[in-house]
């Protein structure tokens, strides 16, 4: 199985039309990769159906950066009793 | 005689999703008037009180200085319960002795309580008041008319609008309609009230059906007014084609072409785009070119998804979109023939007909429901739309929209589902 931060660069790289090798965890959805505000919905949609969890959409959405995405995710996985690659 | 409006907690109601997921059937729009003041004309009521769904409730207190789901109001006699669902033009008001009016599921659609059967009917609140009327006075089958389905509603307007123009009685211009202007029919069919301001360039139409201009309503060069029409207080129609049947409702703001359709109130339909046969709720913004098909192809009969699954044969050859509060669409929105559109919803283009159905607190992007950015922002949205016009998002008005978040969860929930699924393919 993938690692989650593995799982979160594809799931980026596919709605963000990126080469996968190319997202660093430092980088930030908006200012460094260009995610525009309906991309960050579609993002969090992914995600969940990625991980198969529910995402509170404050919560979700006032993460930044694609590492802040695979802390909150794995939390979310533990949370909810899905299983995950770290 | 003293009058109580009842809109009973009862599935039915469901029927008239989603522009009653956030009032009571007595407010709908059909005419001129609402069903509650119809009813209300037909009773010639001296005191007037309602019950409503719970939930409901503490907004409505904030709209009305009569009393709301108070059993006390139930004490006493020459009380006639009436369920709003009734049709007023059919109903004859019973006087001088009790009797209890079913329906063909022997469900109370009225109750009459004589003065000297008061005594009779016991009940701490309304369900364990009925059901004591219905135990201990006369009960009659009334082969009553009802209000079944929002469409119903749609389709009886225009016809409507005409019976309460007569039934109001009022006519000739009170407001200023400047020159050149031009008025088809006779002058009797047409009331512009006190304040309205007819600009230039407006040909009022009222050759097939009266015209109603409520106070400070404002109608832009361009406009053309198709009788039967009525238009609420302080609305605004830019360039309209206002083709007939139209009832619009106060402040809101109306352009491009409709037709046939009822708008609640406060709702924004700017700019151009179709919109025939719709009932629009409150706070809505119809996003430029935003229409609605009202019309098959085939001219068959138009099926509505009220719940997302089941499909209900309206009967009618024209149904357009039904849209619940706070919605709001981008432009070039498409609404497919009989869409049910939720409350609460944030609707973008697709480049095509939408789904025939959206949930309530859907957010329609990509050709998908997701959960969008969530509740809170669109609760902020409401509230920044409702100080636009002076009026206010208080904390009756989210606890309801909390209520009405759980109510409709189930079809959202599915469409989410569904819609994550997609997006991953």
């Amino acid at each position: 199985m993938a690692t989650v931060a593995e799982r979160v660069k594809k799931v980026t790289a596919k709605v963000l039309d990126l080469d996968p090798k190319d997202i660093k965890a430092e980088d930030n959805f908006t200012e460094d990769l260009g995610a525009e505000s309906v991309q960050s919905i579609e993002l969090v949609a992914m995600f969940e159906e990625e991980f198969g969890i529910e995402m509170d959409e404050d919560a979700a959405l006032s993460v930044t950066t694609v590492g802040g995405a695979v802390d909150f995710i794995a939390h979310v996985c533990k949370k909810q009793g899905v299983e995950i690659e770290e | 005689m003293r009058l109580r409006i009842i809109d009973r907690p009862v599935e039915s109601r469901q029927n008239f999703w989603p522009v009653a997921l956030s009032r009571p059937l007595w407010e709908l729009r059909c005419g001129i008037t609402s069903l509650g003041e119809k009813l209300e004309a037909k009773a010639k009521a001296r005191d007037v009180a309602y019950f409503l769904p719970d939930y409901l409730a503490g907004v409505y207190r904030t709209k009305t200085s009569r009393p709301v789901n108070d059993p006390s109001t139930l004490a006493g006699g020459d009380l006639l319960l009436v369920d709003a669902r009734v049709k007023a033009d059919s109903f004859t008001v019973p006087s001088g002795h009790s009797e209890v009016g079913l329906d063909g599921q022997g469900e109370v659609l009225y109750a009459y309580v004589a003065a000297g059967d008061a005594k009779k009917v016991q009940g701490g609140d309304l369900e364990a008041f009925l059901k004591s009327a219905k135990a201990t006075l006369p009960n009659v089958q009334a082969k009553l008319p009802t209000w079944n389905y929002t469409w119903d509603l749609i389709l009886a307007s225009p016809h409507q609008i005409a019976t309460d123009f007569a039934a109001l009685g009022r006519n000739g211009i009170e407001g200023t309609v400047e020159e050149p202007s031009a008025l088809r029919g006779s002058r009797k069919d047409v009331y512009v009230a006190q304040g309205a301001k007819i600009h230039p360039m407006v040909v009022i139409d009222a050759a097939n059906g009266p015209v109603y201009l409520d106070e400070d309503v404002e109608v832009h060069p361009f406009t053309r007014i198709e009788g039967p029409c009525f238009v609420g207080k302080k609305s605004i129609l830019l360039g309209t084609k206002c083709r007939e049947g139209n009832s619009i409702g106060p402040w809101c703001r109306v352009g491009g072409e409709v037709e046939e359709s009822i708008i609640q109130g406060y709702s924004n339909k700017y700019h151009d785009g179709f919109l025939g046969h719709a009932y629009v709720g409150e706070w809505v913004n119809l996003g430029a070119l935003t229409t609605n098909s009202d019309l098959k192809n085939d001219y068959s009969t138009v099926s509505v998804m009220l719940d997302g699954k089941h499909c209900i044969d309206t009967g009618s050859t024209k149904v357009g979109a039904l849209i619940g509060d706070h919605t709001k669409t981008s432009i070039g929105v498409l609404f497919n023939t009989g869409s049910v559109i939720g409350a609460m919803a944030l609707i973008m283009s697709s480049g095509k007909p939408l789904p025939k159905f959206i949930p309530s607190f859907g957010w329609f992007i990509e050709g998908v429901v997701t959960k969008g950015f969530g509740r809170k922002v669109l609760y902020e949205t409401a509230a920044t739309a409702m100080g636009r016009r002076k009026c206010q998002w208080t904390e009756a008005d989210r606890a309801m929209w909390d209520v009405i978040f759980e109510l409709t969860a189930g079809p959202r929930d599915e469409a989410v589902k569904k819609g994550r699924k997609a997006m991953m393919k």
